[in-house]
């Protein structure tokens, strides 16, 4: 689980807390911002803005959260490992071949959010196998990935489905040199850039994307703002990828005229901080508003726990429940579902 | 479809440096007092000065605020981003974004952060804390009520860490911290509803000190009332209006009435429809803050009315979000007549 520090707390107030939380957990939720639970806040997004990368994306929020990402590649040797080294395993890359660092203003590098961030980014990206795979030039070299992750505003909300969309438009666009060698030779490449490849040429398999999903009760919220995630009772980052269509398999799928199956590739939880929060007081506990406070804290625990008041706040207790979180992950692969529309849309944003 | 991604705007034109060539009054814009114009004020407008940067080096402009002479020299410097403003032959730069300052009589929204022996240390979004003394608020249980002991060691059962209030400057002291009094019927702690921040006075947008920082909306959709507090220092709290209790109790008995609940941290009930359109008058004023318009009564019970109207037109469910194409139906009606 996420350390709570990663997840940063907002001071709120027990009656915020209270309103916030009894909106988002009606039917139909009401969200402070009057989206529907699904909604996802709208984003500007472009590609290619860096030109001294192979590849790069920006995305930006209306609220004015803002992400870039730069992917810089370079020629490194292989060193013969020896554990299952194959001949005819062939294009098998390596973890350590893709480097992820994050910054966020005001954070030092080795505090736990940015290094979290990164090692959660760089699991997903590194979770659906193939990913490596395409990095490998031939059995002695191979091309070593940085990518440098910068959120340029505050994090006004929990910045990873943010830093995740971005990185997915980035790898998209990110165009590695021709390679003209053969076999092992040591590499030569085309000096030409028009004559440069995809690193995820079009129709291929497409890199993973984490979204972030809270629930509070039993409503399935996406993509929360800050306020929402303080109130929230489970968060998860699920991280998912679509299977290539023309997957080397050899099994057809029955329904690919729609085209896209969804992968599950992570998921993780978050520590929500909405456990750290104070509970409210009731009003007959409350000796400002008439009631009779409790004579030790024991005592006001047990009463306040005990009373299930409308409109007191009370900080979650307990874990979730396993069906909660399978409903959380059936929402975000179901068909037609936010998965589905997440990768379309990102589909839909021009290349270069 | 859940999520919408569009394309960037393309950014704006670059804004024409103050010498470049005009035939209007020879490329000496700066230099003259022509621009008091109000034709070229209005050109002025865009033109945004970098902290560092050069306004002029013309030794017969005075500065004002924003704005630096380094020693031995006549160049005044931009110590902020913003506009340049003139004044005669003062020169100063007014910020895009600042913090609130202070100043007596304004009524500001603010969180405690911190409780000291006899004092609340509130957030009202300036440079420096703001006091609230224990003297300053008005004890449950009658106006003429004496300050006791026990009220000092139970100080966390009226505001403790987090609590918003709505309250009045009282008092400035010489380092611009303010002193904040709760002593009315209308200032108290906030409950029943939520809070947004937006920029407050300084900039261009944001909260404006108005006639009327408070007022009660009655919405559609069997909403109900709505209550509106805008502090100037662009802290906001939209909330269900609570009708006080015996409405007819004599004037120096009122204080006994409302005092059970003025600090309660317990929200009353509050109805699904009243949510809604707590959401959609928030939406209305992010979306004021977002296009750098200010927020006043006069605007937001526009923006609502406007957005009502949109929300109307659309066939489908009722959805209060105020972003996207919406939005930019809900300014061009704002902008339009």
């Amino acid at each position: 689980m996420a350390p709570s520090a990663s997840t940063q707390q907002i001071l709120l107030s027990p009656a915020e807390l209270s309103y916030l939380h009894t909106s988002l957990s009606l039917t139909p939720p009401i969200r402070p911002d009057g989206r529907r639970a699904t909604d996802f806040r709208p984003l500007h997004a472009e590609t290619d803005i860096l030109p001294g990368t192979y590849g790069s994306a920006r995305i930006c929020f209306a609220d004015g959260t803002e992400a870039v990402v730069g992917v810089k590649a370079e020629v490194e040797k292989s060193t013969p490992s020896y554990v299952g080294d194959d001949e005819g395993g062939g294009e098998k890359g390596r973890n350590e071949w893709v480097e992820v660092s994050v910054e966020i203003p005001g954070m030092r590098d080795d505090d736990s959010m940015p290094v979290f961030l990164a090692a959660m980014l760089s699991e997903s990206l590194l979770a659906d196998g193939g990913f490596t795979g395409r990095l490998w030039i031939n059995r002695r070299f191979h091309w070593k990935l940085y990518l440098d992750i910068l959120l340029l505003s505050q994090p006004l909300s929990y910045p990873l489905p943010l830093l995740s969309l971005t990185t997915h438009l980035a790898l998209l666009s990110t165009r590695l040199p021709k390679l003209k060698s053969e076999k092992d030779e040591d590499p030569l490449f085309d000096d030409d850039w028009d004559a440069s490849v995809h690193l995820y040429p079009v129709g291929s398999a497409k890199p993973a994307v984490t979204l972030l999903v809270m629930a509070v009760k039993d409503n399935i919220i996406f993509d929360p703002s800050k306020e929402e995630l303080s109130v929230a009772e489970v968060v998860l980052a699920v991280s998912i990828a679509s299977h290539s269509s023309s997957a080397g398999s050899g099994r057809m799928q029955v329904d690919s005229g729609s085209g896209r199956q969804l992968r599950l590739l992570a998921v993780r939880t978050i520590d929500p901080p909405s456990r750290l929060t104070h509970p409210g007081v009731p009003n007959s506990l409350n000796t400002a508003t008439g009631g009779t406070a409790a004579a030790s804290l024991e005592q006001e625990n047990s009463k306040r726990e005990g009373l299930h008041e409308e409109g007191v706040w009370q900080p979650p207790r307990g874990g979730a429940k396993r069906k909660l979180i399978a409903g959380m992950i059936a929402r975000v692969l179901e068909k037609g579902g936010v998965g589905e529309d997440v990768l379309d849309g990102l589909d839909a944003v021009e290349l270069g | 479809m859940a999520i919408t991604i569009l394309a960037p705007a393309p950014a704006g034109v670059p804004y024409l440096r103050e010498n470049s060539p005009d035939p209007e009054d020879g490329g000496a814009d700066l230099e003259g007092d022509h621009d008091m114009r109000p034709a070229k004020r209005a050109r002025h407008k865009k033109d945004v000065v970098t902290p560092g940067e050069i306004v002029t080096d013309d030794p017969q402009w005075m500065r004002g605020h924003g704005t630096f002479i380094a020693p031995a020299s006549t160049e005044i410097i931009a110590t902020v981003a913003g506009t340049v403003q003139k004044t005669n032959k003062l020169l100063s730069v007014r910020p895009l974004r600042a913090r609130y300052t202070p100043e007596i009589g304004d009524l500001v929204v603010g969180r405690i952060v911190e409780v000291q022996p006899k004092r609340w240390r509130v957030d009202v979004g300036a440079p420096v804390l703001a006091d609230l003394p224990l003297s300053a608020i008005n004890l449950p249980g009658g106006i003429l009520r004496k300050r006791t002991e026990t009220d000092e060691l139970q100080i966390r059962t009226f505001f403790s860490e987090g609590d918003l209030l709505v309250a009045e400057v009282q008092s400035l002291r010489q380092d611009g911290s303010a002193s904040l009094h709760t002593r009315s019927l209308k200032y108290g702690k906030l409950r029943n509803g939520v809070f947004m921040s937006v920029s407050g006075t300084g900039g261009g947008g944001g909260v404006v000190r108005a006639r009327r920082q408070v007022w009660t909306i009655d919405t559609v959709n069997a909403g109900g009332k709505v209550d509106v507090v805008l502090g100037v220092n662009g802290y906001i709290w939209i909330s269900k209006h609570v009708e006080v209790a015996g409405g007819d109790t004599a004037i120096t008995r009122m204080e006994e009435s409302v005092s059970s609940t003025v600090y309660s941290s317990q929200n009353d009930e509050i109805a699904p429809e009243t949510r809604r359109e707590i959401s959609r008058i928030r939406g209305v004023v992010n979306l004021l803050v977002e296009e750098g318009l200010r927020v006043d009564e006069d605007m937001v019970m526009k923006g609502y009315e406007a957005a009502i109207m949109i929300d109307g037109e659309e066939a489908g469910e009722s959805n209060a979000y105020l972003g996207g194409e919406k939005g930019k139906k809900v300014l061009g009606l704002l902008s339009g007549p």
